[in-house]
């Protein structure tokens, strides 16, 4: 039987042990393989792609300066996760400092004739809206929806990350749609048409 | 997963990874999906893995360069940390002997000052008298100060030209 590549390429406990027993190209391994949904993550809550470079490599090295922190009782990407959340938070609370909300109001409304003819929904619009009207959330929240709806994790488990109550994550997910609700109608009333129709 | 199977297998509020998968690559089946579902809204922005801008050999790169990078300034401040702790400790014996030296040697002024201080007095003593008399001459000086007692004292005679034991 031929072995497959799941079964040659050790897991993320096996190779964070590797990591410690002193084998620095374990971590080259490890930070390949984590690369693209540590990017990912830090990409939608930041949305702009050179800081959120700049802040998966950062994410990086603070792994592997606290490596030996890690538990391998838990989950290796709950870990890897909760660290990503807390670079970036500090991140958007800093930015958030700076630019002071500058740009929170640039778009311009559109008018009831545009809204009403409806909207050719396209992901690069939706992302530019979503970056948009994500402005008006907390740093935690905007992380929050982010894990929820578009890396898929359950409330328990972003809750596991982040080190509190699931009714605490529910609790931000219900502020968060809100407030984005109240953006999209005064912002893109197009788009609230739609996003209403669930949540 | 094609459009048409998504078609008939989306569902609202569906959490299925196949579906969702098509629906964030796919942006007819997004129309679609949003008419039936706003929540897929942001939800298609989801899923797939990003590659950081430069590609992910240039990110691993650079992150692992900065990695050895913090590895080596460790080791070297760990090496130099040693020499200034070294000096320390070294300044810090070397100022307790000069200190113990200085303490020593105050204490051992103790009776100098007071040998020091008698020289001093009689040298006071003899300076601020008045002179009472004196006997100039062409080959000689003498000068009298009285003394604590009554009787004179002849404390100076300056003559080159009288015997020797005069």
């Amino acid at each position: 039987m031929i072995p497959t590549k799941d079964s040659i390429e050790p897991d993320d406990r096996q190779l964070v042990d590797t990591i410690r027993g002193g084998d620095p190209d374990a971590f080259e391994q490890l930070v390949r393989r984590k690369t693209s949904k540590v990017y990912a993550l830090c990409y939608r809550v930041i949305g702009n792609p050179e800081d959120a470079k700049d802040i998966s490599q950062l994410v990086f090295i603070k792994l592997w300066e606290n490596l030996e922190k890690y538990d391998s009782r838990y989950a290796f990407d709950t870990w890897l996760y909760r660290m990503v959340t807390n670079v970036a938070i500090d991140f958007i609370r800093n930015r958030q400092s700076r630019d002071n909300a500058v740009n929170s109001n640039l778009r311009l409304v559109k008018t009831s004739t545009e809204a009403d003819q409806g909207v050719n929904v396209q992901r690069k619009e939706v992302e530019a809206v979503f970056n948009d009207i994500s402005s008006v959330l907390s740093p935690k929240q905007k992380t929050i929806f982010v894990m929820n709806q578009m890396e898929d994790l359950a409330s328990a488990e972003i809750a596991r990350i982040l080190g509190c109550r699931e009714s605490t994550v529910r609790n931000h997910l219900f502020n968060a749609r809100k407030l984005m609700q109240q953006q999209l109608q005064i912002r893109y009333p197009e788009y609230a048409q739609l996003w209403r129709n669930r949540s | 997963m094609n459009c048409d199977t998504f078609h008939a297998q989306f569902a609202p509020a569906s959490e299925d990874a196949v579906v969702l998968a098509h629906l964030r690559s796919c942006d007819a089946c997004l129309n679609f999906a949003a008419e039936q579902d706003g929540d897929v809204l942001f939800r298609s922005l989801g899923g797939e893995e990003l590659v950081p801008p430069g590609g992910v050999d240039a990110f691993v790169s650079d992150v692992m360069r900065e990695v050895r990078l913090r590895g080596t300034e460790t080791t070297v401040t760990r090496r130099t940390a040693v020499w200034p702790r070294r000096l320390a400790v070294a300044a810090t014996f070397a100022a307790m002997i000069a200190g113990t030296a200085v303490v020593y040697e105050i204490d051992h002024r103790g009776d100098a000052p007071v040998q020091t201080a008698a020289v001093v007095h009689h040298q006071f003593r003899t300076a601020v008298k008045p002179v009472l008399e004196s006997y100039d001459s062409k080959n000689a000086t003498i000068v009298e100060v009285p003394s604590a007692r009554e009787d004179v004292t002849v404390v100076m005679v300056f003559d080159d030209s009288l015997p020797a034991d005069l």
